[in-house]
């Protein structure tokens, strides 16, 4: 069952299970949850309990109700949410069914973007993260070429024309390999032709994941697969 | 143009707990074009926003993908990164993001309304993917199991940040809280990546009504074992239901035949070359003896 608990400069007073639909709140000695002090009106506020929610709503009192330090007018309660009359604190504690029907709402929410925002904008300056990076591809014999950035989601590997990196030689496949970036990283994988594509100096038949530094060898040549800062390039 | 799909389906059920399916799917097998909406939003919302997605989304790709279009004629900047193709499918999510957008604008009933999208373009030499929002995409290709598509959500931007568990985000109450959809904002990037086809691979679309349910192991393990796209659509849609279906839950699955791939093979050049040489010269002979 949920609970309301009323408080005082941190002290509990009272605990008030809620076992009705509704709670009120007030100066007024009729109210279910009574606060005799002068900052609180007669009829202040009160709680509905609708369907799994809990709905606080301010009864236009003189002074206001807070939740959390903000005004309201109507508010659903989450479980810990401090409801302020006054100098009165009221601690809402939803029950254990309570909480999971309502962590279990399986309603799809978008998040605000404003508020995305700042949270990807927090989150991404604490762990250094929204680096993008960038797969390059080391010739380390077989070209004059030096280094390919694999700047498309695939780059193509062969002889042909529309060949991201442009191989020749006989046995060459028109496209030998190809490379893609995905969600788990860069694959590659051997799409045809006369020519072995090896991993590591492992014959790859049809795909595998790209570590930092693995050395690729299609035919004669040979090359090297490694990450840097899209920033830096 | 050859097609390499062998076979394709696609299945939707409203589940046991919501009372309107705002689910929306389409097949395509002849242009190899295949889109899995799951709508957001009240009252009727929710599905209009979806069915607006997949309707929109098709039309744009195959008026551009039919008139070969250039890229500078797309709506929005085109992508670098990415093939013509690709940036068909990235400007036609962008697209129809854009009308979502509006249409809540301007409509009361449809404040607030979003979807996801999950796309996959099948090509003979080209597959890409596509999706904004929590609708998925795997490719199962000899036996394991890969995700095409990315999670836009807290949880999985957490996970990706490594500050949380995959077990951690399944079981956490913000997962259904996204982070992009199409309709809440006027500019949208969907993610768009790109692979060449290999021979058999299996491809399952689908909105998180199963994806809550069924992990991914078991969704390996059940492509893996139906050789019948349709049948798995059904069997994936019974699963949900046997696990309680509280959302919406929509499978298409495209499964692909065997694809030739030594076609710059030269001996293989040579072998059909000498065929060639031999029927002329039958024909000629026919000819000859006639």
């Amino acid at each position: 069952m949920a609970k309301l608990i009323l408080m005082f400069k941190d002290q509990v007073m009272q605990e008030f299970p809620f076992f009705r639909e509704s709670m009120t709140i007030g100066r007024n000695p009729e109210n279910n949850i009574q606060i005799d002090n002068l900052a609180v009106s007669g009829h202040h506020a009160k709680v509905d309990k609708v369907g799994s929610k809990f709905i606080l709503t301010d009864l236009q009192s003189t002074n206001s109700t807070f939740v959390n330090d903000k005004k309201i007018v109507s508010h659903n309660l989450k479980d810990r949410d401090k409801i302020q009359i006054g100098k009165h604190v009221i601690l809402f504690l939803s029950s254990e069914t309570d909480r999971a029907e309502q962590s279990g709402i399986d309603e799809t929410m978008i998040l605000d973007t404003d508020q995305q925002r700042e949270l990807l904008a927090k989150q991404g300056t604490a762990t250094g993260q929204g680096i993008k990076k960038i797969g390059v591809l080391s010739f380390l014999s077989g070209s004059e070429i030096g280094e390919v950035k694999l700047i498309k989601k695939l780059s193509r590997i062969g002889k042909a024309d529309n060949c991201e990196v442009k191989l020749s030689g006989l046995f060459m496949g028109d496209t030998a390999a190809a490379i893609s970036k995905r969600p788990s990283g860069y694959t590659i994988t051997f799409t045809g032709g006369m020519t072995k594509l090896k991993v590591n100096g492992q014959v790859i038949k049809d795909s595998v994941q790209l570590n930092d530094y693995d050395t690729i060898e299609l035919g004669s040549y040979k090359l090297q697969f490694y990450q840097k800062e899209a920033e830096s390039i | 143009m050859k097609s390499i799909i062998a076979k394709a389906a696609g299945l939707t059920d409203v589940g046991l707990k919501r009372e309107l399916n705002e689910d929306s799917f389409s097949t395509d097998t002849k242009t190899g074009f295949f889109v899995v909406a799951d709508g957001m939003g009240g009252h009727l919302a929710g599905e209009v926003a979806s069915r607006v997605a997949v309707d929109l989304i098709n039309k744009s790709y195959k008026k551009w993908f039919d008139s070969d279009a250039p890229e500078e004629d797309l709506f929005e900047y085109p992508d670098p990164s990415l093939s013509k193709i690709g940036n068909y499918i990235q400007s036609s999510i962008r697209l129809a993001n854009k009308v979502i957008h509006e249409m809540a604008a301007e409509n009361t009933d449809y404040n607030g309304m979003g979807t996801t999208v999950a796309v996959l373009a099948v090509m003979p030499d080209l597959i890409i993917t596509a999706n904004v929002g929590d609708s998925r995409i795997y490719m199962v290709r000899n036996g394991e199991i890969e995700r095409l598509s990315k999670d836009h959500s807290i949880v999985a931007e957490q996970v990706e940040m490594g500050i949380m568990t995959d077990e951690e985000a399944n079981q956490s109450p913000l997962r259904h809280v996204l982070t992009r959809n199409l309709g809440s904002a006027i500019h949208l990037e969907a993610e768009v990546f790109e692979i060449e086809p290999s021979s058999n691979d299996r491809f399952v679309l689908c909105s998180d009504g199963l994806t809550d349910l069924v992990s991914d192991d078991e969704i390996q393990q059940m492509v893996v074992a139906e050789d019948d796209p349709e049948a798995l659509c059904q069997n994936f849609i019974d699963k949900a239901l046997t696990r309680g279906a509280h959302d919406n839950t929509t499978v298409v699955s495209v499964y692909l035949s065997d694809i030739e791939k030594s076609k710059s093979d030269p001996f293989k050049k040579m072998g059909s070359l000498l065929a060639d040489m031999l029927t002329t010269t039958q024909k000629a002979t026919k000819l000859f003896k006639s």
